[in-house]
């Protein structure tokens, strides 16, 4: 059943994040859904749920894009392990906690990708961490908080983690 | 954790084998993937086009008058520029040069956008068992759009023109000046390498040279827009805007076999791709 759920989650991501998110996208940048998606499982099923998601995650999206197998890899699996280790050393997670976590992994995602970018100068790394890392990061950030905000609304959360 | 690390070594390690064998494997999964894309994506298609055809008119009567006006000129200039063509034609047979090739192309449909915003990609409904392979270029009637850079069975990722880690081979239409083009930000072009006695101006087309690369000669690129010349510099540059509007491209063609002419006047090497 866990099972299930984890494909269906993961083969939704892929048409949500491309066709329609592009709808929502703020000044032409779109969340990625991905991390917030793997940083929840994390969260909520374990750090290594989180991790093997999110490394389904990882691969399946970059199936669908020019970036970087392993970047990919690393992130979205790294994400969803982070999540779980993380909160099983806090007593209480917020959703400030949420999307500072994601704040922080979409930043050094997206810094990594910048500089492994051998084809950009200088001048080109910086533009895009000012024009897209930094704001895709608050973008992930505030989606991932809000999005565990009305989840914390709706369920009782630590009834979910233990489940 | 073990086989969080084993994986990152692996693909440290072996980049190329365990890539490839994610990318094989991968194929299977995209077959899978791209139901629901497709679903998805139709109905957002579907969606956007009735939006389009009856929500969004506001101004379309002064449009459609001004593009009529338009084509009637058009339509004089397309008769003086058949007449050019023709006399040109029978010029070229006189010198005895080899008639251009036309590419074999493909068409596909656009399924989507990048899954981040790190690049400027779309996804295509073609893959390699259409022949599509990567490098390959992908054009609409109206210009250039992009290279293959990714495939898998069913499905291509192309890097579009816009993109700054992508460049073509330009050539300015009326000085026949080269340069490289390459993607800028805010989806607009620069021309680069261009040499400083070059008599540029805001307005100049500038399209494909057909010397480097899977793109047959001729092909739009973009219009200048901002010329840059500064003072010491070995080249100026100049900032274009894409002939093709590319946020609103649904179907393209990818060039599976480009002419025979660039591969020989790049040096008389048969270029990757080429027949």
């Amino acid at each position: 059943m866990k099972f299930l759920s984890y494909l269906i989650l993961v083969l939704l991501l892929v048409p949500v994040q491309m066709t329609l998110l592009p709808h929502l996208s703020v000044g032409n940048i779109k969340p990625d859904l991905g991390l917030v998606a793997a940083a929840f499982v994390g969260l909520f099923a374990g750090e290594m749920d989180g991790l093997l998601v999110g490394f389904a995650i990882g691969w399946v999206l970059s199936l669908f894009s020019a970036g970087e197998l392993w970047l990919s890899l690393l992130t979205h699996g790294g994400v969803g392990f982070l999540a779980g280790f993380v909160v099983r050393q806090v007593s209480h997670v917020t959703s400030i906690f949420v999307g500072v976590l994601l704040l922080a992994v979409s930043l050094a995602s997206g810094l990594l990708a910048a500089v492994t970018l051998t084809t950009l100068d200088r001048a080109q790394v910086w533009q895009m961490v000012g024009a897209i890392v930094l704001p895709q990061a608050c973008f992930d950030g505030l989606v991932g908080a809000g999005l565990y905000w009305l989840l914390s609304q709706r369920v009782q959360m630590a009834r979910l983690r233990t489940e | 954790m073990t086989c969080f690390a084993l994986l990152l070594a692996a693909l440290f390690l072996f980049p190329i084998q365990s890539q490839g064998l994610l990318q094989y494997l991968g194929g299977p999964v995209w077959s899978v993937a791209r139901i629901p894309l497709e679903v998805i994506a139709s109905i957002d298609g579907g969606i956007a086009n009735r939006w389009q055809q009856y929500v969004v008119l506001q101004g379309v009567w002064e449009e459609n008058q001004q593009l009529r006006k338009e084509i009637e000129g058009l339509r004089g200039q397309n008769t003086q520029l058949r007449e050019l063509a023709t006399a040109t034609e029978r010029l070229t047979a006189l010198l005895e040069l080899k008639e251009r090739e036309r590419p074999t192309m493909v068409a596909a449909r656009v399924m989507g956008r990048d899954t981040t915003n790190r690049y400027q990609v779309i996804i295509l409904n073609k893959g390699e068992s259409d022949g599509v392979k990567p490098n390959m270029g992908v054009i609409t009637p109206t210009g250039v759009i992009g290279r293959i850079v990714k495939t898998t069975g069913a499905s291509s990722v192309v890097l579009l023109v816009t993109d700054p880690n992508n460049a073509i081979a330009g050539l300015i239409q009326r000085t026949r000046d080269e340069g490289i083009v390459e993607g800028a930000q805010q989806g607009r072009l620069q021309l680069k390498y261009l040499p400083l006695l070059s008599t540029l101006r805001v307005g100049d087309r500038v399209v494909t040279s057909g010397l480097v690369g899977d793109f047959p000669r001729g092909l739009g690129i973009g219009t200048i827009t901002y010329i840059d010349k500064q003072e010491g510099a070995l080249f100026q540059s100049a900032e274009l805007i894409p002939e093709v509007d590319i946020g609103r491209v649904e179907e393209v063609l990818v060039i599976l076999a480009s002419h025979g002419q660039s591969g020989q006047v790049a040096g008389g090497v048969d270029l990757p791709g080429k027949p």
